[in-house]
């Protein structure tokens, strides 16, 4: 079977400034300088008060594995040479907010719950860089 | 609360067995479904005045037909004053029957027919049907990029229940025990054979700890149900089932922005049903609950109040759920075993619970059974959606 292109994000307008982060490795969420509240995914307008007085922060980049599993059969075509690769849904503990991603840079049965993980970048395109994750070195 | 209790109630359903039908179109599924319905309700045809037509996830001509009046005229029906498309995806059972319900409430319709059919066994192959759900309702930009698909969808909720819960892989695969045990008695089911756990347990890992006897599978299929006043639906039918209760909540679109993959909205959308109802879990006979996979099964049923939170695999593994079992559950099979028609598996749900209460539901007839709760969630679980209906009005 060819191997299909991976999908790269269908962007928009008000959430450029995160993926111009991840390609000069940072990564960025909104932070409502009304209420306070930290928001992820990127909004137009702060999704508690409505407020368009949102500014980006940068992440710590520290999180724990909420929940996750290792793929290993029946992927969408391009993702099919990847298997068995892991998709999580990662908290970041210090922001309140929560991402899906993928765990990389370790064997895909290591990963459980609650893991504390670190972001690293992998470039998909020129324009495009995803947020992954690893376990986070020791501290 | 809605006000639409005991106002409205269903006279009459159809359904076409669910399978892989090469040479039927979707238009044969929509018709013979609406036919029967129409003739198991015993109206003349030409009193229904408006038609709901559910949104095909598959079948685009289809789709466009449906919106523009094709079953309309095919049944040659001569008083319809609208024909308007219905579509939330796995929830449309509820969100329908809601909608139809307002509507002869408002009195803008006096009869109205629903109808879904869809062609996701032969429309489509198993990569491309894949590949189709890996788009549909996933976000384009947050976790399509991922390969977030809804085998890993059902999978992240498995994995983070069974680390909160200490739920087992044999209590998910009871689950789709239990609803063989029904479809078994199911003539319009596709899988009809006896599973074991040990089998649904060696079937193979399609994202951990999901295997592949533990989805659902794409089928052809359609059915229909007809809603009309409660007073009316008295001269018509000694039988009418009163819709009793609505409850629901919209949580998310994107998947991982939902903070509880293990709960979801269920128990505020139980709470407002049963509420609207006057009765609670304890007083259903029979939970109809949608199940596209055993995980969003099991937390509806716990959610719903059926039992505490993480005590509801053993009452699927002990039989509680079965034929014959304190309260039957998913009597149709589900979408595990008669089969996912699209947004329709749902209907095909709901119009099960209207053939129990109706008490057409032939050899898996359960005994006696007056009250009786329906769920409904749509895209990536977006919703949880309770109604509650009954053959009188407490």
């Amino acid at each position: 079977m060819p191997v299909k292109p991976k999908p790269v994000p269908v962007a928009t307008a008000w959430t450029m400034p995160f993926w111009e982060g991840t390609r000069n490795g940072k990564l960025l969420y909104q932070k409502c300088g009304d209420c306070g509240t930290n928001v992820f995914i990127p909004r137009i307008a702060c999704s508690r008060c409505f407020s368009e007085n949102l500014e980006w922060v940068e992440s710590s980049g520290r999180g724990t594995v909420f929940s996750f599993t290792v793929v290993e059969n029946n992927a969408p075509s391009a993702f099919i040479a990847d298997m068995p690769f892991v998709i999580a849904i990662v908290k970041m503990e210090e922001e309140g907010v929560q991402m899906l991603t993928n765990i990389v840079e370790c064997d895909p049965y290591e990963v459980r719950c609650d893991m504390p993980v670190e972001v690293v970048f992998e470039k998909l395109s020129d324009e495009f860089t995803l947020p992954k994750f690893r376990p986070a070195a020791s501290r | 609360m809605s006000d639409l209790k005991g106002k409205v109630a269903i006279i009459g359903i159809g359904e076409v067995p669910t399978g892989r039908f090469p040479e039927a179109s979707a238009i044969y599924h929509a018709i013979e479904s609406a036919r029967r319905a129409i003739r198991d309700a015993g109206i003349n045809k030409d009193n229904i005045d408006y038609v709901l037509p559910c949104g095909a996830v598959y079948s685009p001509p289809f789709n466009t037909e449906l919106i523009t009046g094709r079953v309309v005229e095919e049944l040659g029906l001569k008083n319809v004053s609208k024909n308007c498309q219905v579509f939330s995806g796995g929830s449309t059972s509820s969100c329908g029957i809601d909608i139809a319900a307002s509507l002869i409430n408002s009195k803008a319709a006096s009869t109205v027919l629903f109808v879904h059919a869809d062609r996701l066994g032969t429309g489509v192959d198993l990569q491309g049907g894949i590949d189709l759900f890996a788009t549909a309702g996933i976000s384009h930009e947050w976790e399509v990029p991922f390969g977030q698909h809804y085998s890993s969808i059902a999978a992240l909720a498995m994995t983070r229940y069974m680390y909160e819960t200490g739920c087992t892989d044999e209590h998910l695969a009871a689950v789709c025990v239990s609803n063989r045990k029904w479809a078994e008695l199911n003539p319009h089911a596709f899988f009809r054979k006896p599973v074991t756990i040990e089998e649904i347990l060696s079937s193979k890992v399609l994202s951990t700890p999901l295997r592949a006897k533990q989805s659902n599978m794409l089928f052809d299929g359609g059915a229909a149900f007809i809603v009309t006043s409660a007073e009316r639906a008295r001269d018509i039918t000694e039988r009418p089932v009163y819709l009793l209760g609505e409850g629901g909540i919209v949580t998310h679109f994107v998947y991982s922005q939902e903070p509880d993959i293990t709960r979801f909205g269920w128990a505020r959308a139980a709470e407002k049903a049963f509420g609207e109802a006057g009765l609670t879990a304890a007083d259903m006979d029979i939970a109809e609950i949608y199940d596209s996979y055993p995980i969003y099964e099991l937390i509806a049923f716990e959610e719903l109040g059926f039992c505490k939170r993480g005590d509801g695999g053993e009452m699927f593994l002990r039989g509680d759920t079965w034929p014959g079992g304190k309260i039957p559950t998913t009597t149709n099979g589900g979408m595990l075993s008669q089969g996912h028609t699209g947004g329709g598996g749902g209907v095909a749900i709901l119009v099960e619970t209207f053939r129990q209460l109706m008490g057409k539901a032939g050899e898996r007839q359960v005994p006696n059974a007056r009250f009786a709760v329906e769920t409904g969630t749509g895209g990536t679980y977006m919703d949880s959606q309770v109604s509650v209906f009954g053959t009188e009005i407490p």
